[in-house]
Formats: structure tokens, C-alpha cells, sequence
């Protein structure tokens, strides 16, 4: 009889995994706009965009590893992505999310880049993935455009 | 005195209730302090290996090519090309990084590291909600117990004796990092 009632639970507990597991996960504060905005699109004209409120969709290429304060995501055309970024401690997104798909929310910064701007930043982020970075890469001033939001959801 | 011995029962009541908290966010608190040198809530692993070069040109194909050369045979959670070299497949806690016209791969793993992963989260209030009410709390409990502790003992060394400077120079290391940093 034990047995038969632990099995009962434990098939319980089993399908309320899977129910959560397959959910959509939220984080931050919801998401308000109907309309979803291409990453290329944004990409295509940053200054139109700069200042602006967007909801994006795509899926996580990457995610934060230290503070789960930021999620680049693949946009619509290939050999794209996008940064999310949250105040620190705002959002932690968990690595389990990488690979997954997000619509995420935010307004749109763009700003230049310097060289040593993206040397540093290079060096820090190869730091965070365990992985080598060569300055050599960087040519010259970037363009970088992100979101930066405070609600995402995860399915 | 009856303050004291409500003080005295609180201090001790309220200090066993908190006993796990504090483990919780001052093991975690050791562990994210150092966040620069390791990651704290989560074990990365990366290995290398060689497939043949992908020969197609398009995303689909690339997968197709390259997922029974890894011996993947579960459905991907999704694949990507960050640049026309790389293609990105993932899958739950892995991600095959693969350079296309060579054929090395990157396979990186990562892991939940057991316990310190969930005494990070609730440190770090990733859930919020409920644990936001938890941790508010907890920061009473432990502001009471701070100004509680000061009045357990009487005489020599309570706080009225040698406890003043002790508490003085409890005080001096906060105000003196910020003066003097």
C-alpha cells in the first residue's frame, strides 16, 4: 500500500515537472506592447530606433554566466544578435535558458564604441567564457545597439 | 530587569530561527564575493573535439550534417550562425560550438553547481516574490539582532563596559573604508 501511494506521488510529483518544465517562464515586469519588432529591422536603421520601446523575439544565443544580467539574442537574419541587458540584480537569468527562445522588452540604446572600449570589453567577456580573445579582430570605432529592459519571457 | 530578560529570550529565540538563513547568505556571500576568479553558481566545462567539415551551405543542412557526427540524436533546442564559419547547436545544459570549414568543436557544458546554486539564487532574490518577503524578514531579524546582542550582558563587559568599543570599532571598519578608500 505504501508503496503504491509513494509510486502515485512520485508520478504526481513527475507531471508537475513536466507542466512547469514546459511553461513559459516570465521574468521582470510584463511585457505591454502586441507588436513584435525584427531585429534586422532595428539593425537596418539603430538611429530610428535609439531611445525608442521595443518588444523582440528570438532565440538565446548567450547568456550572462556571472549575473544573469544580460541575454544576446539571434535575430530574425542570420549572423545577427542583439544584447538584452538588465540592471544588476533587476533580472538573474539562469543558464538553463540558453537555446530557448525569449520575447523580451526594452527601448533601444545605440551608442559608438571605441576601440579600447571593445578591447576591454573582448577581454572581459573571453574571461567570463573561459575563452581567448585577440584585439587583432577589432578594426576600428562599432556601432553597438541593445534593449535595454526589465521583462522577458523564456518558453 | 524585565526588558532585558524579553532582550535575552528574543536575541536567543530570533538567533536559532535565523541560523539557517545565515548560512545560506554567508556561505553564498563568501562565494559571489569572489565572482571575478570563479563562477559561483555554476560549473563550466569545455572539451574539444573533430568532426568532418560541413559541407552544405545552408543552417538546416549544416545540422543535418553535423548532429550524427556528434552522435546527437535528441531534437536540438535550437541552432544558430553568429558569423558564416560558426554554427551554434544547443541543447539542454550544452552547447555545440562548431567551426564550420575545419570541423573543431567546442562542446560547453554547464552545470548548476549543487547547493551553492540555490543559496545564490535566493542571495541573489532571482525568483523575487514570496523571497523578497523572506529576505526583508531575515534583514529585520538580523538588524534585531544586532541591537538586541548589545544588551544580553550587564556590568564589565555588556555594552556599558568594554562592549562600546568593541562596538565602536565594529563601526570604524565600514566608516573608515569609506574615508579612507
Amino acid at each position: 500500500m505504501r508503496k503504491a501511494a509513494a509510486a502515485v506521488v512520485m508520478m504526481v510529483v513527475a507531471a508537475a515537472a513536466v507542466a512547469v518544465a514546459a511553461q513559459e517562464k516570465k521574468f521582470g515586469t510584463a511585457l505591454t506592447l502586441t507588436e513584435v519588432t525584427k531585429v534586422s529591422d532595428i539593425y537596418a536603421n539603430p538611429e530610428k530606433f535609439s531611445g525608442k520601446r521595443v518588444q523582440v523575439q528570438g532565440p538565446i544565443v548567450d547568456v550572462c554566466a556571472q549575473m544573469g544580467c544580460w541575454l544576446a539574442l539571434g535575430s530574425d537574419q542570420e549572423f545577427q544578435t542583439i544584447r538584452f541587458k538588465v540592471e544588476d540584480g533587476v533580472i538573474v537569468f539562469p543558464m538553463s535558458v540558453k537555446g530557448m527562445n525569449a520575447k523580451v522588452e526594452g527601448v533601444i540604446s545605440v551608442e559608438t564604441l571605441s576601440v579600447e572600449q571593445q578591447i576591454a570589453q573582448g577581454h572581459e567577456h573571453a574571461k567570463e567564457q573561459k575563452t581567448t580573445f585577440d584585439p587583432k579582430t577589432v578594426k576600428g570605432p562599432k556601432v553597438n545597439v541593445m534593449i535595454k529592459g526589465e521583462g522577458a519571457v523564456v518558453f | 530587569m524585565k526588558w532585558r530578560r524579553w532582550n535575552n529570550t528574543l536575541h536567543r529565540d530570533v538567533g536559532y530561527l535565523v541560523v539557517a538563513l545565515t548560512l545560506v547568505y554567508g556561505i553564498s556571500g563568501l562565494a559571489i564575493n569572489h565572482m571575478a576568479d570563479w563562477n559561483p553558481s555554476y560549473r563550466q566545462q569545455k572539451t574539444a573535439l573533430t568532426i568532418q567539415p560541413l559541407t552544405a551551405t545552408d543552417r538546416d543542412g549544416m545540422i543535418k550534417e553535423a548532429l550524427p557526427q556528434l552522435g546527437i540524436t535528441e531534437e536540438p533546442r535550437n541552432a544558430f550562425r553568429p558569423d558564416p564559419d560558426t554554427l551554434q547547436i544547443f541543447l539542454p545544459e550544452k552547447t555545440y560550438l562548431i567551426d564550420v570549414p575545419t570541423g573543431q568543436v567546442i562542446v560547453d557544458r554547464v552545470r548548476p553547481r549543487p547547493v551553492l546554486f540555490e543559496m545564490n539564487q535566493m542571495h541573489l532574490n532571482a525568483t523575487k516574490g514570496v523571497w523578497t518577503v523572506i529576505a526583508d524578514v531575515y534583514a529585520v531579524a538580523l538588524i534585531f539582532m544586532a541591537i538586541s546582542g548589545m544588551f544580553v550582558l550587564r556590568g564589565k563587559t555588556g555594552f556599558t563596559g568594554r562592549g562600546k568599543w568593541f562596538v565602536l570599532g565594529g563601526a570604524l571598519v565600514p566608516l573608515g573604508y569609506y574615508i579612507l578608500r
